[in-house]
């Protein structure tokens, strides 16, 4: 208490010490500026100084003593190059001059002294460049010394009135000049003493407040220390402090009166906290528990979705491959349709054509049968030639045996019936090879007729077959147009078999994908039971550092 | 001299012309009942019936062969009041041949109307009397009993 006490008013002490000192500083520095600055101070006397050795050292432009010196060095001078130098130089200095009368002019009043310097001397002045300018340099070009000397005469009276006026002016601005110096300087002491009474007020003023606060800083630190005690009291735990009351209704008595109210308060909520912490204890156990079941369980339900989706995906696939194979099937047996037209088609023409054949053979067999009777004509001709040919034969026998009966006589007839004979022999020879030949003509037709039966009979057959196979062509056709169309219907089947299968799946994914982010809703919904728990044991521990005092 | 060539079974033979009366082709004939196998039948000719032998199924056992070639060759046996006409059925009838130069063949009893071969025609044939062709029994058979 004291230690803080002291530390409260040293502090004090320390910001008044340090303003006096910044205080005294800057009076000092005000009066030293003021010292410095004044008329007849340091730096004025340097200023003053500065100016007169300037007026000293420069040729006063206002005073024209030096374009009198200049006219009378030119009365002198013979050397036309001189003269010229110095003409030009008077003139320079008349247009100095003109100048700075310009300057006084706008600067000086019009009192007696701005009458003399503006009006009186300049006249004198201006008088005396018109005599230079007009009369004595042009006599100088011309070499008229005597001239020369009466008008630098009548220039001399003028720069003797200019000197005078110049003079009064002088004598008026030096009285000026004093009259000014010991105005500022009264000033200047009149306000050094001004600020130092002000500075004893000051301090005085500073003093009085130091002593307040000190009074005012100790009353304060008492109050502060007893509430800071309470208060260390209250942050170790300890709520059973009683706060002493006070009757102040100033500050620091409502501080003391709040922080009282404020204990009591906190007395009641730590103790409804400890028991709202037991309670939150056990609900975060059951709620980390129940969480935990729930995770096994949703995890369990993932991993079964997971198989769900994996065996759909397989049937999806499967009827993919499936729906595949029956298209391929179906354009199979698409060809095959076309196939058999075609071969139907084909048939029909073979049809036709064996008709044809069959046509042909039986023309071929009507045609054999009238060679054949063709034949057999001709094998009864040739048995009546055959018949002729023996009965011959037997009459020449006869008559042959008639004549060698007859003896001599018969001789001649023996030769004709020989002739006749071997005649008849010949026709017999003749119409045997007819025979033959006939036999054997008759033999070939009958195997050709033969033949051609048989080979007919192969046309009939062929026809039959030809037809039959049509027919089971028809069938084939027929039977593969309502396998297309059961293709179709299966194919259809399959493709919404397909796409159920593909939609299971996707609903399953969506289903797994939910799991999951239950699961993950579930850890997190664990972890932060988790930290609940930790955070309500911190809280239990926090709670037991209170002394309720029961 | 002119001799008619024949075939009778597997023998070449022949008859001579002044023997032969007339040679007429084969015809159907119808055998009369109860005559030998070797009576054929009889044949009207010129009047009379005259019995026709088959010399093939005398001579070899089997009868002549229905064919152009087979004829009726009649001749006469006998003589005088005892002359008969006779049908000879025999193959191959349709050659006169030559008989002037003969030569002996085989001397057989037995079938002594064998005669002697026609040595210059191909085939050596054996002229033949057509009266000991015969054997008696037929000959019997054919000749006219007198009316009683």
């Amino acid at each position: 208490m004291a230690q803080r006490d002291s530390q409260l008013a040293s502090k004090l002490s320390y910001f008044v010490g340090v303003f006096l000192a910044l205080f005294a500083l800057f009076a000092f520095l005000a009066w030293r500026t003021l010292d410095q600055v004044r008329v007849k101070g340091p730096l004025y006397e340097e200023i003053i100084l500065g100016n007169v050795l300037i007026a000293d050292v420069l040729p006063p432009p206002q005073f024209i003593i030096e374009p009198f010196l200049l006219t009378l060095q030119l009365v002198e001078e013979t050397d036309a190059a001189e003269i010229t130098r110095l003409v030009d130089k008077g003139n320079e200095l008349r247009i100095d001059y003109e100048n700075r009368q310009e300057f006084w002019k706008r600067t000086l009043a019009r009192d007696t002294m701005g009458d003399l310097m503006t009006v009186t001397s300049y006249r004198a002045a201006m008088e005396f460049f018109r005599l230079r300018d007009d009369d004595f340099i042009p006599a100088i070009r011309a070499n008229e010394r005597d001239r020369a000397r009466r008008v630098l005469d009548q220039m001399q009276q003028r720069y003797d009135a200019h000197r005078y006026a110049i003079d009064e002016v002088w004598k008026l601005a030096e009285q000026r000049n004093l009259a000014n110096e010991s105005k500022a300087d009264g000033l200047v002491q009149s306000q050094i003493s001004t600020l130092g009474i002000l500075a004893l007020g000051i301090i005085l003023v500073v003093v009085i407040m130091a002593w307040f606060a000190r009074r005012a800083a100790a009353t304060l630190s008492q109050r502060v220390q007893l509430v800071s005690d309470v208060a260390d009291r209250v942050a170790q735990g300890d709520l059973t402090t009683e706060v002493p009351s006070t009757d102040d209704r100033d500050e620091t008595g409502r501080l003391l009166f709040a922080i009282g109210a404020m204990t009591l308060s906190l007395r009641g909520l730590v103790t409804r906290v400890k028991q709202a912490s037991v309670e939150l204890m056990s609900t975060a156990t059951e709620f980390a528990a129940t969480s935990r079941q729930q995770e096994s369980t949703v995890q369990g339900f993932g991993a079964s979705t997971n198989e769900i989706a994996a065996a759909v995906k397989q049937i999806a696939a499967t009827s993919q491959e499936l729906l595949a194979t029956m298209e391929g099937l179906n354009a199979v047996s698409g060809q095959t349709a076309d196939l058999a037209e075609q071969g139907q088609s084909g048939l029909s023409s073979l049809d036709s054509t064996m008709d044809r054949l069959a046509q042909a053979a039986n023309a071929m067999s009507a045609r054999l049968g009238a060679i054949r009777e063709e034949a057999a004509e001709i094998t009864g001709v040739v048995t009546t030639i055959s018949k002729v040919a023996d009965q011959t034969n037997l009459l020449s026998i006869n008559a042959a045996i008639e004549a060698e009966k007859a003896g001599e006589q018969g001789l001649g007839f023996l030769v004709l019936a020989r002739e006749i004979r071997r005649l008849a022999d010949q026709t017999a020879v003749a119409t045997l090879d007819i025979e033959q030949m006939v036999k054997q003509m008759q033999t070939a037709v009958s195997a050709g007729v033969m033949e051609i039966d048989r080979f007919a009979e192969e046309v009939r057959s062929g026809v039959g077959t030809v037809d039959r196979v049509g027919g089971q062509f028809g069938q084939i056709i027929s039977q593969v147009k309502t396998l297309s169309e059961r293709f179709d219907t299966v194919n259809h089947g399959m493709r919404s078999q397909s796409q159920g299968a593909r939609q299971i799946g996707e609903a399953m994914g969506q289903l797994l994908d939910g799991a999951r982010q239950t699961s993950v809703s579930l850890r997190e919904f664990n972890a932060a039971t988790e930290s609940l728990r930790d955070a309500v044991s911190v809280l239990k521990q926090e709670i037991a550092k209170f002394n309720l005092g029961h | 001299m002119l001799a008619l060539a024949f075939r009778a079974g597997t023998a070449d033979l022949a008859i001579a012309a002044r023997n032969i009366v007339e040679v007429l082709p084969r015809m159907p004939l119808r055998a009369p009942s109860l005559a030998p196998a070797a009576v054929i039948g009889l044949l009207p000719f010129r009047g009379t019936l005259t019995p026709v032998v088959d010399l093939c199924l005398l001579v070899a056992g089997r009868p002549a062969a229905t064919q152009l070639g087979t004829r009726i060759i009649i001749v006469s046996i006998g003589t005088g009041a005892g002359a008969r006409l006779i049908g000879l059925q025999a193959e191959d009838v349709s050659e006169l041949i030559d008989c002037s130069v003969t030569t002996r063949g085989l001397h057989m009893p037995e079938h002594a109307w064998l005669g002697d071969h026609l040595a210059e025609q191909p085939g050596l044939p054996q002229l033949v009397e057509p009266a000991e062709l015969l054997p008696e029994a037929l000959i019997a058979l054919f000749t006219r009993q007198p009316a009683p």
